[in-house]
């Protein structure tokens, strides 16, 4: 009886791993561009929440919040840029003109 | 004159100018005035359900930031939470989508593209679908594959790898590079990246009179002087999300629309690119599963129409009604047949916030008779 516990234990941990495996395998793609958006969505839009809306670094803070939690966020209030780090990623966001408002720059740095 | 102090704002707009039969009021510097209408029962019934008691600690239920409704041309309410301002420059989200539109349709008007146009003639990444034209990308149907999820299903979500990863660089250009999965014209599928490819057709149009264009073209005629358009790094406006501007001055677009697309005395948008907006795509298919009616797509607008068997989506408002809608709750709502127009923006973080229910109480309190026991 012992024995079939443990063989049917096996069996479905053998299972998870090749399931596991084949949906990385067919989703490798957007998981690892998935791993950028945390910091990159969180740096745009805490961006513009302060310096476009023009609120509160508290309210942004709020605002921008994801259900993943980020590492790090910076931001250079006098330069309006904002770095953050998430999911092992940084980006960065930057104030641009009163009438284009923030985006992101271009490269992300692991 | 600061209105944006809640409750005390209706005491504030008292009378400044009677509605004078025939007159046709516009809005200069600023939105001429007229006293409220509302029934002081219909507009209690209006503010409990638009602005209850909120928490930013946990955001849940309906979180409106603002709301400026327009009678016949004049402001008749106003009202700001939080730290929004009468001067804030809202995100508008999705309603960016209409207000490109709009911009679209001054360049129609000046000859600039013809709706039967390839997409490839104004935008080369095109040329690997040469049969979409520019009228298929209006209603989101243009048959290339997308996903039109937040934060449902961020994994596949070709909005967020537009927005945030592997798109944000060239979002037009990445919308080209999907694969077709229905001849173009005979499938709606919501599509922010068509919105994208529409903006980086016109900058194609007009070259280095784009940096410019949405504002000569739209904003400085309607007197619009808070919009801020974020564009991406390779310089197309993100016609799909990042317009912002205040709510008043996103009512001015909302007249332009109720007035037919005419601005005082000229005809900015022709009545043929207004026909398009607010016609429903033919080949929309209602989704029965639906728990709460979604508006019908017309020309890069929603439409309030019974269509193919299905309900209109706002049973208590007319049928003319129509809006452009973003997320997180953010609204402008058009009835010509009433003269009205309404600006709700939002934080609203889960699905509680019913488009019904709010124009329902909205009209009750705003249009007169409609509020009567």
């Amino acid at each position: 009886m012992r024995r079939a516990v443990k063989k049917g234990l096996l069996a479905g941990v053998a299972l998870l791993l090749v399931g596991g495996g084949t949906w990385y395998v067919a989703n490798r793609e957007h998981v690892s561009a998935f791993q950028g958006v945390l910091s990159a969505y969180t740096a745009k839009e805490y961006c513009s929440c302060r310096f476009v809306m023009g609120f509160s670094e508290k309210y942004c803070l709020g605002y921008a919040r994801q259900y993943i939690p980020y590492s790090s966020l910076q931001e250079e209030t006098d330069a309006r840029r904002v770095t953050v780090r998430g999911l092992g990623l940084s980006s960065t966001a930057t104030w641009v003109s009163p009438r284009e408002g923030c985006h992101l720059i271009p490269a992300t740095t692991p | 004159m600061s209105l944006h102090g809640g409750r005390s704002a209706l005491a504030v707009l008292a009378l400044v100018l009677p509605l004078a039969v025939g007159a046709e009021e516009w809005p200069d510097t600023e939105w001429p005035r007229s006293e409220a209408q509302a029934p002081a029962e219909a507009l209690r019934a209006f503010e409990a359900y638009t602005f209850p008691p909120r928490n930013d600690e946990k955001p849940t239920g309906v979180r409106t930031d603002a709301v400026v409704v327009i009678l016949d041309g004049h402001l008749v309410y106003e009202r700001y939470t939080g730290e929004n301002r009468v001067e804030t420059p809202h995100l508008t989200w999705s309603v960016s989508k209409s207000v490109m539109a709009a911009v679209l349709g001054v360049a129609f008007k000046e000859g600039r593209f013809q709706l039967d146009d390839t997409v490839a003639q104004h935008h080369p990444p095109f040329a690997a679908h040469p049969d979409i034209r520019m009228r298929h990308l209006l209603p989101w149907a243009s048959g290339l594959a997308w996903s039109e999820g937040y934060e449902a299903s961020p994994l596949k979500s070709s909005v967020i790898t537009m927005l945030y990863t592997r798109g944000r660089d060239d979002m037009a250009a990445y919308t080209a590079s999907l694969p077709a999965v229905a001849p173009p014209g005979t499938r709606h599928v919501y599509s922010s990246g068509e919105s994208n490819v529409l903006s980086a057709s016109l900058k194609s149009m007009l070259g280095d009179a784009y940096a410019d264009y949405p504002w000569k073209a739209l904003f400085e005629p309607l007197g619009i002087t808070s919009a801020v358009w974020e564009r991406d790094t390779s310089g197309t406006y993100v016609g799909s999300s990042y317009a912002y501007m205040t709510a008043r001055d996103l009512a001015r677009v909302g007249l332009l629309m109720q007035r037919g697309g005419r601005w005082k005395d000229e005809q900015l948008l022709p009545p043929e690119w207004v026909r398009m907006n607010l016609t429903p795509f033919e080949h929309y298919v209602p989704d029965p599963r639906a728990t709460v009616a979604e508006a019908i797509p017309g020309g890069h607008w929603w439409l309030n129409r019974a269509f193919k068997g299905a309900p209109r989506p706002w049973k208590d408002a007319p049928e003319d009604a129509f809006a452009a809608l973003g997320h997180w709750g953010q609204c402008l709502f058009v009835i010509p047949s009433e003269k009205l127009v309404i600006v709700r923006y939002g934080d609203d973080r889960d699905k509680s916030f019913r488009q019904n229910e709010f124009l329902a109480r909205a009209r009750a309190a705003f249009v007169a008779g409609k509020g009567a026991p």
